[in-house]
């Protein structure tokens, strides 16, 4: 009796060992690419190109994360980035929160509408829409400043946020809400003490996807910042190692090995949250 | 609170009264219609307009042709060809990446998997590494001369000759499509773990005092609940897709010979990159990639909607 | 159904672009914090010499120092790039008092019509510091008033032949000065691919970007006698034969260069990732040894010396090489660099300060640097620079001759090219589509390419005319135009 069943957890253990073995390898292919970046910035500018599957550079060059740094000033593009993208976050946060509230919970004269508009433009391409943001913004004056980059960045798109929040709302049972009325509790206050923090999952979410979409955006920061580089992002000053004839590719491994550590950090620090949070809202 | 508390027959309130008392709601709107309509909605109509201009730069002057933008785009090959393209990029990938990541997803989700939490970080890097440096990157990992990928095709006799997976028209547009899928991957991947979460641990007690085996318990309990998501991660990942435009522009411009011309670098090399920027047309270009979007996207609601309708009516 | 998705910035999120286009120096520094917030006299300028910033900074120092005071403010740009950052502030008032035009696409007669400039200060100084017939109307000159003029020279081309001496000697080739002849190129990137034993190949060569590749397609086609009539910056819309005034794409040359380009492919003598590299990849790499030969410009020097400095020793160059050995190249007559925004409120001493990039000093310092050639290549003679540069601009100064220029016969030859719409594919693409087998019969496809400019060169030109601007495709014709002579600015009066 008890050795077949000995025998069936021995093999179940060896193929749970298996499928380590098989995720390990496919997990180390499929960081290779990120390694030869981590190996390319230690390398000097022909090192480079040594070709092959080694990642060992013959010498280390750090002066490469030196240059990075300092003359391409990475550590004001950092400033730049951290507070553009957190300033995006929690704007988009706020207003998808806001807006998938009353989509999912009131009757009002308009909703029909609203809600139509935004899911229209789920699938309407945006790559012109530079353009018309640019001249907008031109003429609110919010060219050349972290302000207009936000507000941009945190205008465009994010209909999906509106609609997690709003399924998320709208399977809160209503007692909750009517409770919090009894007790005495505004709009307002109903919202930000009870809905609000209930929502948790999709804020988790929904900061996420913001963060990194805000994070990697080229353009937009490209864009705005034309004639004030000190505002500009990580993304943007990246770019300062391609030059019309010449690339400083170590230079660029360097530069791109410091973007990637803060959202690994952050992705490390939140990914429990972010993959409740995605079931918690994708449930509806 | 008077809607709360006082019960009159909403036909007979005055429109005015009506919308007084969901003033709050407006208000809670506010940001949303405030920014959503002047940095999307706004761009849209705009779009529309430009695109009956003949429009060559920010600078220039932009003359009204009305729609002979469009009626070049028709008799346009290469727009016709990036279609093509972005339709091949969209076909292959989207069902490959659902389906192989959703593999995964199942392997990761055992709760007894040792490291779990480690390989599951390591396949969701790719998504938050910036892409101009992933488009750098892949010009050496693929490189026919020494590079990694065709180092190891070499030495285990895979090959006899370099591939260049990235120069020959005939594999450029498949490497583009397998790095795509290597950089979302991640995404897809949690969005499958998110969905496998929602189950709970007792239906597969259930299941297993029922006498089901694994296999079995995977065909009649998980994938049937999974079923749900599979609709909702299809269309997020299609919509991802669509997005390949940054890393075809740096890993291969569209080229070689317009092998991986999607069709937002096409607008875009229109629109901005041409000797001469054509920003009427690259909008003409823009309405139209967007309506034949929209109405795949109706064509795939009707599809699914009849599906639903079909199975529930058996 | 509930539909949802995150869409990120799209199109244009790119970080792409990044890649596609290469961005220079989005330069940082502390005085460009200060940036726009600073007060008193400021002069802003924006240019896209990346090699160049030691020098213009060196001049702005001077400049500062004459003039207390007064602060430049220096931006550079990657030139593609460029054309989108100009366009932008120009738009909302915020363009630099100083500014190079790359990447706008437009000629310098359309935008000066379209206000962009003010004419230069103190026009007669800077005339007088300036040869006679470098200034040409409808180029540097609109009504009789100065708005900008070169500072680079016209007599330079991108497809010198570069090479690694050690692997040409090794091969058996001449290591002063590579090969002569197209027959001689394809037999020693050969020998170097032989000997090379799959470490070395003959020819390297960024294919990628196909702008350069046209470049180099249109260049070795003038070495095999193509002779081109040419408008500064226009790229193979402005290319015509000036005794016909017809586009001369379907001729023997451009059929020959594609046919040599190709041979070197089959001989498989190429290096392997050519086609998937840029023109910076590509000279990175064979500053590793990979490859003998690459064609490029003059700067080429200046980069390695820059970042493959210890590569410098091996470094050799040569001609062109031509089907006969002897080539003769045309060069469009040199366009001013730097213009002064009409937005400028500091027209006069933004003329001073630029007035500072004339004269033999000036020229001499610029030729340290070994990117483009100085307007005046004596000036590289007694600079100290690396022998190859010296020996590129003597090679310069023997094959290229001036070309004649439809937008110096008649301004009005900008607005057409400004209507024109550039067919795809350009000629670029069409020579990555034969190099890669997409495309096989050459004169087919080249005959059907002149023919589509040629068309849309007459809708263009008919479009105009309506307008009431006077100009015909006979602008295009240059009756006095003798092969392998320089078109001097006399001629334009005499045609």
């Amino acid at each position: 009796m008890s050795a077949p069943r000995g025998r069936r957890a021995t093999r179940r253990r060896l193929g749970i060992w298996a499928q380590v073995i098989v995720l390990a390898v496919i997990c180390v292919v499929w960081i290779y690419p990120l390694l030869w970046i981590v190996s390319a910035s230690l390398k000097d500018s022909l090192g480079v190109f040594s070709g092959g599957l080694g990642l060992i550079p013959d010498s280390l060059h750090f002066e490469n994360y030196a240059r990075a740094w300092r003359d391409a000033d990475f550590g004001l593009y950092t400033v730049n980035s951290v507070l553009i993208t957190l300033g995006t976050v929690a704007l988009v946060v706020l207003r998808c929160a806001l807006a998938g509230y009353v989509i999912a919970r009131r009757n009002f004269i308009g909703k029909r509408a609203v809600v139509a508009v935004l899911v229209a433009t789920l699938f309407a391409p945006q790559g012109l829409t530079i353009i018309p943001v640019v001249e907008l913004s031109d003429l609110m004056g919010l060219l050349n400043s972290r302000t207009g980059i936000v507000l941009a960045l945190a205008g465009t798109g994010h209909v999906a946020a509106v609609l997690l929040y709003a399924g998320y709302f709208s399977r809160v049972p209503r007692e909750l809400e009517e409770a919090a009325i009894m007790d005495g509790a505004g709009f307002l206050r109903t919202f930000f003490r009870v809905m609000l923090p209930l929502a948790g999952p999709v804020t988790a979410t929904v900061g996420v996807m913001t963060f990194l979409a805000a994070w990697n955006n080229f353009f937009l920061p490209l864009v705005f910042t034309f004639s004030r580089p000190d505002l500009r992002t990580l993304s943007v000053g990246m770019l300062a190692f391609r030059g019309t004839n010449s690339t400083d590719w170590s230079g660029l491994a360097a530069a791109g090995t410091i973007s990637l550590v803060p959202l690994l950090l952050v992705f490390l620090a939140l990914q429990r949250y972010f993959v409740e949070g995605i079931a918690g809202a994708v449930k509806s | 609170m008077s809607s709360v508390t006082r019960k009159v027959p909403a036909r007979r309130r005055g429109l005015a009264a009506r919308i007084w008392s969901e003033r709050w709601a407006y208000a809670f709107l506010l940001p949303t219609l405030l920014l959503f309509g002047a940095y999307t909605v706004w761009p849209i109509i705009s779009s529309l307009y430009y695109s009956m201009l003949d429009w060559k730069g920010l600078g220039a002057e932009r003359p009204f042709v009305g729609l002979d933008n469009y009626r070049e785009a028709f008799g346009d090959p290469l727009f016709w060809k990036s279609l093509g393209i972005t339709l091949t990029i969209i076909a292959v990938t989207v069902p490959l990446r659902v389906g192989l990541s959703l593999l995964i997803a199942l392997v990761l989700n055992n709760p007894r998997l040792p490291l779990a939490r480690l390989f599951r970080t390591a396949l969701f890097v790719p998504a938050v590494t910036t892409t101009a440096i992933i488009g750098v990157v892949m010009g050496f990992i693929f490189d026919p001369a020494g590079g990694p990928v065709n180092q190891l095709l070499l030495d285990l006799g895979i090959v006899d000759q370099p591939v260049d997976f990235l120069g020959d028209p005939a594999s450029s547009l498949w490497t583009v499509m397998g790095v795509h899928m290597w950089k979302w991957f991640g995404i897809t991947l949690v969005y499958w773990l998110a969905a496998l979460q929602t189950i709970p641990a007792t239906v597969y007690e259930a299941a297993k005092t029922d006498g089901a085996g694994n296999w079995a318990a995977l065909r009649h309990v998980t994938l049937p609940l999974l079923r749900p998501f599979l609709i909702i991660i299809l269309l997020l990942t299609a919509i991802e897709t669509m997005q390949i435009f940054d890393l075809v522009l740096t890993m291969t411009n569209g080229g070689p010979f317009f092998s991986t011309l999607a069709t937002e670098v096409y607008i875009y090399q229109q629109a901005f990159a041409n000797s001469t920027p054509r920003l009427g047309y690259g909008a003409a270009l823009g309405v139209l990639f967007g309506l034949v979007t929209l109405a795949f996207a109706a064509l795939q609601a009707v599809g699914i909607r009849y599906a639903n309708r079909a199975r529930s009516s058996r | 159904m509930t539909t949802f998705g995150r869409r990120r910035f799209l199109g244009l999120s790119g970080a792409a672009l990044a890649g596609a286009l290469g961005v220079a120096g989005c330069t940082r520094s502390s005085e460009q914090e200060a940036a726009t917030a600073a007060g008193g006299d400021v002069l802003r300028w924006w240019d896209h010499f990346q090699p160049l910033k030691p020098l213009n900074e060196r001049i702005f120092a001077e400049y500062g120092k004459a003039n207390p005071g007064v602060r430049v403010e220096h931006e550079v740009y990657n030139p593609n790039e460029m054309g989108q950052a100009l366009q932008l502030a120009f738009k909302s008032n915020q363009i630099a008092d100083v500014h190079t035009i790359a990447g706008l696409g437009s000629s310098e007669a359309s935008l000066v019509a379209s206000g962009w400039f003010a004419p230069l200060a103190g026009q007669d100084t800077i005339r007088a510091k300036l040869p006679a017939d470098t200034l040409l109307e409808g180029l540097h000159v609109f009504d009789g008033k100065l708005y900008t003029f070169p500072f680079f020279t016209a007599r330079q081309y991108a497809t010198l032949n570069w090479f690694n001496r050690e692997l040409v000697e090794k091969a058996g080739g001449d290591p002063d000065n590579g090969p002569a002849t197209w027959d001689e190129f394809r037999s020693l990137a050969a020998r170097i691919t032989k000997d090379g034993g799959g470490q070395a190949y003959g020819w390297i060569q960024g294919l990628q970007f196909h702008e350069r590749l046209q470049s180099h397609v249109i260049e070795l086609a003038m070495s095999a006698g193509a002779p081109l009539a040419m408008t500064p910056g226009a790229n193979e819309m402005g290319l015509v034969d000036p005794r016909t005034g017809d586009y001369a794409y379907a001729g023997d040359p451009f059929v020959q260069t594609l046919e040599f380009l190709l041979s070197l492919v089959r001989d498989k003598v190429v290096f392997p990732a050519s086609t998937s590299l840029d023109a910076r990849t590509a000279r990175a790499r064979w500053a590793t040894g990979v490859a003998g030969m690459f064609f490029d410009g003059s700067w080429n020097i200046g980069v390695v010396n820059g970042q493959f400095k210890q590569f410098i020793g091996k470094v050799g160059v040569g001609p062109v090489p031509s089907p006969a050995g002897k080539p003769v190249l045309y060069g469009a007559p040199a366009p001013g660099q730097l213009f002064v925004s009409s937005q400028s409120e500091h027209v006069k001493a933004a003329s001073e300060l630029l007035a500072r990039f004339t004269g033999p000093e000036f020229y001499k310092a610029l030729a340290t640097y070994m990117d483009q050639v100085p307007l005046d290549l004596e000036a590289v003679s007694t600079a100290d620079v690396h022998p190859t540069y010296k020996r590129a601009v003597e090679l310069f100064g023997q094959a290229v001759r001036l070309a004649p220029s439809p937008i110096v016969r008649n301004p009005a030859v900008a607005q057409v090219m400004t209507e024109m719409k550039e067919p795809r594919p350009t000629l670029g693409e069409i020579t990555q589509g034969i190099l890669s087998g997409e495309l096989t019969d050459i004169r087919r496809t080249l005959r059907e390419h002149a023919g589509k400019l040629a068309a849309e060169r007459e809708r263009a030109t008919q479009v105009v005319s309506k307008k009431g601007v006077k100009v015909s495709l006979d602008d295009w014709k240059f009756p006095n135009w003798r092969p392998g002579e320089d078109y001097t600015a006399e001629m334009y009066q005499t045609s």
